[in-house]
């Protein structure tokens, strides 16, 4: 266990008093941990449970063998995948609506197990009513915004299972091209036109033609080299640019 | 004053798990501290918020180290942060040159985080709960973008997620405002983030498509 003598100890970059004691007082927060955010209440399983929480919680991995973890737990899980699949659905209909990042991990991790049995499930997520918006004062947070990338992730699940030739997947982003929310079509329309048949192509033409969206055709998944980067260093340097430590290294194993 | 709660799952996708057995460690606790602007804050980052916990990731403070460090090395070759490579790598630069203090509070859950003008950013329970510890890196770079002398030109185009209607859009990618930074470092971070997951970067990826969707007044024509 570490503390923070840096305050004490620590070099300060910049000419401030360090860390007055304020006169007022600032907020206080208590946490609560639990050790993992499902309740498993569909499930006996204790086997299948921990492999259900092993990937998702290697979802999050950092260092040099991070996406190995991952994989390697990926592949214990999907050794049960068609078991784990209904296990992972009920506990996404059991999660509270505001765990977003909870909600996503369980769909990226349908997405990942690639069942055709899970393309209706899928479907669901993407087709389930969206709440209003809970942080309607707020320029950045967005609780649609979380729904919404929910639903794009459960997309790209039925865009894989398209590529592995599920019919029912192509039909299902054939529906959602006409989805009322706007990134949801996007990515179905995309999807389709990268892993669909001919027919499914023609079909996904002609209804954006009847609904005047044939905009959306031409807006392409690019590489990041191929758009306009920000301009670093225009309108970006303080009057008082700070001196700088550098970062420490990482150290040969962590790279 | 406020008090706030939090329920703090200790295992899920959000990466502080893993990113936390990693800054704890003192440079990098130093580092973070005198670089990103905590320092000058005891007070704010203190009671409940991890001031005298620094490892802790059930805390805010470690929470947004882990962010800070995911800003730091998530570029392959961490240690250029030249203006004319990638914001992957520049991204940090840019959040130490603009952000002098950055404060922790409850908040009211209406927002993840606000520039509040003289290098002062103040960070909300959803910055360190909402959001993933890529997405921090996010919001750090976003919010600097407003210290860098860039605010929201714009309002939501119709049917945004955002609100369709409502100020805080940018009016176009090459506007080079706080979104269009956020999303850019999401798509690099998507494209070519190291020491990461695929999973991690797939959350970029969706992240990234539906700023690009909806926080801008024309769309860029392009998505990630």
């Amino acid at each position: 266990m570490i503390g923070i003598a840096v305050t004490r100890k620590g070099k300060l970059l910049r000419g401030k008093s360090p860390d007055t004691p304020l006169l007022g007082d600032a907020d206080t927060l208590e946490t609560k941990v639990v050790e993992h955010p499902f309740s498993f209440r569909g499930s006996e399983d204790n086997e299948l449970n921990a492999l259900i929480i092993e990937a998702v919680n290697r979802m999050g991995g950092t260092g040099a063998d991070a996406e190995d973890n991952y994989r390697r737990a990926l592949d214990e899980l999907g050794k049960r995948a068609a078991e784990a699949f209904e296990v992972i659905v009920a506990e996404y209909e059991a999660l509270p609506e505001d765990r977003y990042l909870d909600r996503w991990s369980l769909v990226h991790l349908l997405a990942e197990l690639r069942q055709p049995e899970a393309a209706g499930a899928l479907n669901r997520i993407i087709t389930s009513r969206i709440p209003a918006e809970k942080a309607r004062g707020s320029h950045d947070a967005s609780t649609v915004a979380e729904e919404v990338i929910i639903r794009t992730t459960a997309v790209e699940g039925v865009v894989r299972l398209s590529a592995d030739g599920v019919e029912e997947a192509r039909k299902i982003l054939l529906r959602h091209a006409s989805n009322r929310t706007f990134s949801i079509r996007r990515a179905s329309v995309q999807g389709l036109l990268e892993t669909g048949e001919d027919t499914d192509k023609r079909e996904l033409r002609a209804l954006l033609k009847e609904r005047g969206e044939q905009s959306l055709l031409r807006i392409k998944r690019v590489d990041v080299r191929e758009v306009p980067q920000a301009t670093g260093g225009r309108f970006v340097t303080h009057p008082e640019v700070k001196r700088e430590a550098p970062s420490p290294d990482l150290g040969r194993e962590a790279r | 004053m406020a008090t706030c709660t939090y329920t703090v799952p200790d295992k899920s996708a959000s990466g502080d798990n893993f990113y936390g057995a990693v800054i704890c460690n003192q440079a990098y606790v130093d580092y973070f501290w005198n670089t990103y602007g905590f320092s000058g804050n005891k007070a704010y980052w203190d009671d409940g918020w991890g001031w005298d916990d620094a490892c802790n990731t059930s805390k805010p403070l470690a929470r947004a180290f882990n962010g800070c460090y995911a800003l730091t090395y998530s570029a392959q070759d961490y240690q250029n942060d030249s203006y004319s490579s990638a914001i992957l790598n520049w991204g940090r630069r840019y959040v130490r040159e603009n952000i002098d203090d950055l404060r922790c509070f409850c908040g009211d859950g209406t927002a993840i985080a606000r520039s509040k003008g003289s290098g002062l950013i103040e960070v909300y329970l959803g910055f360190f709960y909402t959001k993933d510890v890529p997405g921090r890196a996010e919001t750090l770079i976003h919010e600097s973008r407003h210290q860098g002398g860039k605010p929201h030109d714009a309002n939501f185009p119709t049917g945004s997620t955002f609100g369709g209607g409502k100020s805080g859009a940018d009016s176009s990618w090459n506007y080079e405002g706080a979104w269009m930074y956020g999303a850019l470092y999401l798509w690099w971070y998507y494209a070519a983030g190291a020491r990461t997951t695929s999973a991690l970067r797939e959350r970029a990826r969706q992240r990234g498509n539906v700023v690009i969707d909806n926080a801008f007044a024309t769309h860029p024509g392009f998505s990630i």
